[in-house]
């Protein structure tokens, strides 16, 4: 045992050695320009019950846990997500207003998660998620799956809904930043 | 009615000039990178004391007695996934020593090149970042650290220390409102050695003081493009003209330039910067044993 306590004291950095390095927190904040790009829809096609519709959805990061992110650093991020630190492996709460003309609107929560593919997902990153909706009064589940590429900035989704006919399916060109 | 004809001229370069940038880039994507003739296998010369390789862009291999050091790695053919390499990497990945130490200039996507970092990983023992720099760098198997500027970092005689520049900090874009110091010029001391690399940067009196803290400089990389359009690039980055004088504020023996000639630089046109910078030298009387403008590809030894 004292072997053991002895290796895990030499493999831990000091104190004085991890105090004497530079870790700088980055300031992320809201800014007017991320407010604008929260506007940006995102262009959907919802099917099913032979009827098909377009959409708008909106999206919005209440909290984010980064796993990719420098382990140096916080992983956690709060509506303001650089795209690195989302593409890069992270788990997300979610929060999706939709508007699909001819039906409704749609509120979605839920949570998804990023997986990189290619350059850290900056170049190539997947998702998988679940959600709950609120629809004309009618409560249901979806599970859904993402690719990304652009850092994030364009993306397809798929949502696929058993429990409503009328959006059983939702394909989504997915247009983020920040 | 001639300042209203220079005015809607004004206005139309304005337009044109973003689109130009866009459009080179886009064509970039369907042409292949133009080879390197006899590429260098052996970058190492335990013949020589200073050594440098000049990769491509801000890509230098140095080689600092028994030490070598990366600057800015970008090993991948396009950057940003959407601007392609005009030239392919001077230097091939497994042709490099082991690193004893990267220097990241900046956040940029043609400076800090995730997928690069990926492909030397193995050969890699550090890497520095400035100020604010580690939240774009993911978790790699080598130790990453952030330097502020005059911060030095030192082990086994090798000193690293963080020196001010002029540029910009941000990755995306938007990042831009809290990345506002993530960007630095490095010199670098070995055994009596010492090299300035600028990264990239506008003129400023960042080249002056780290004369007047670091006397005897044998050997400074120094970006000289884009030029154009010189109306915004002078904010943050030096033409040849301007490049040449950094040379000068920094008493420096012998300047190698990057940055040029290898991706689609702003609106600059192929081999103006490098002809532009021959002409500077010439002008102040600086030979090519003083302004070494190297091929993409090529070596100099700088101390014997």
């Amino acid at each position: 045992m004292p072997t053991l306590g002895l290796a895990l004291a030499l493999a831990v950095p000091s104190r004085e050695a991890r105090a004497s390095e530079t870790v700088t927190e980055p300031a992320v904040h809201p800014t007017v320009s991320w407010a604008v790009t929260q506007l940006l829809p995102s262009p959907e096609y919802v099917g099913g019950q032979g009827a098909s519709y377009f959409g708008l959805r909106w999206q919005l990061t209440p909290v984010l846990y980064s796993f990719g992110i420098n382990r140096k650093l916080s992983p956690w991020r709060f509506f303001v997500v650089e795209p690195l630190t989302r593409q890069s492996g992270s788990i997300e709460l979610f929060f999706s207003p939709e508007y699909v003309f001819g039906l409704s609107t749609v509120l979605r929560t839920g949570l998804r998660s990023y997986f990189p593919l290619v350059q850290h997902g900056e170049y190539l990153s997947l998702s998988l998620g679940a959600s709950h909706y609120l629809l004309e009064g009618h409560s249901g589940a979806a599970v859904e799956a993402g690719a990304y590429v652009l850092f994030g900035i364009v993306g397809a989704q798929v949502t696929y809904s058993p429990s409503h006919l009328p959006t059983e399916w939702i394909a989504t060109l997915r247009l983020r930043y920040f | 009615m001639a300042r209203r004809s220079a005015l809607a001229l004004c206005l139309v370069f304005a337009a044109c000039t973003p689109l130009k940038i866009v459009g080179d880039n886009l064509a970039s994507l369907g042409r292949a990178p133009r080879p390197v003739p006899n590429k260098i296998v052996h970058p190492e010369r335990p013949d020589a004391r200073l050594v440098v390789t000049w990769v491509g862009h801000a890509t230098v291999l140095l080689q600092m007695d028994d030490v070598y050091l990366l600057t800015d790695p970008v090993f991948t053919s396009t950057i940003g996934q959407i601007t392609k390499r005009l030239v392919e990497p001077g230097l091939d990945v497994d042709s490099l020593p082991t690193i004893d130490a990267v220097l990241v200039s900046h956040m940029h996507f043609d400076h800090l090149s995730l997928g690069s970092l990926d492909m030397i990983e193995n050969k890699t023992r550090r890497l520095f970042v400035p100020t604010g720099g580690l939240v774009y760098i993911p978790n790699f198997g080598f130790e990453t650290r952030e330097l502020a500027t005059w911060e030095t970092w030192e082990k086994g005689g090798l000193r690293i220390t963080a020196v001010p520049v002029k540029h910009l900090g941000f990755r995306y874009g938007a990042d831009g409102a809290w990345m506002t110091k993530s960007y630095t010029g490095y010199v670098v001391e070995y055994h009596g050695l010492t090299v300035y690399f600028g990264g990239d940067t506008a003129y400023n009196q960042g080249f002056a003081q780290a004369h007047a803290r670091f006397s005897s400089i044998d050997l400074a990389l120094l970006p000289i493009s884009p030029i154009h359009p010189r109306s915004f690039m002078q904010a943050v980055h030096v033409d040849p003209h301007e490049a040449t004088q950094a040379f000068l504020d920094l008493g420096a023996r012998v300047m190698v330039p990057i940055h040029f000639d290898t991706f689609v630089n702003g609106a600059d046109a192929p081999g103006e910067a490098r002809a532009l910078l021959a002409e500077e030298a010439r002008a102040h009387g600086l030979g090519p044993d003083s302004v070494a403008i190297l091929q993409i590809g090529e070596q100099r030894v700088v101390v014997e």
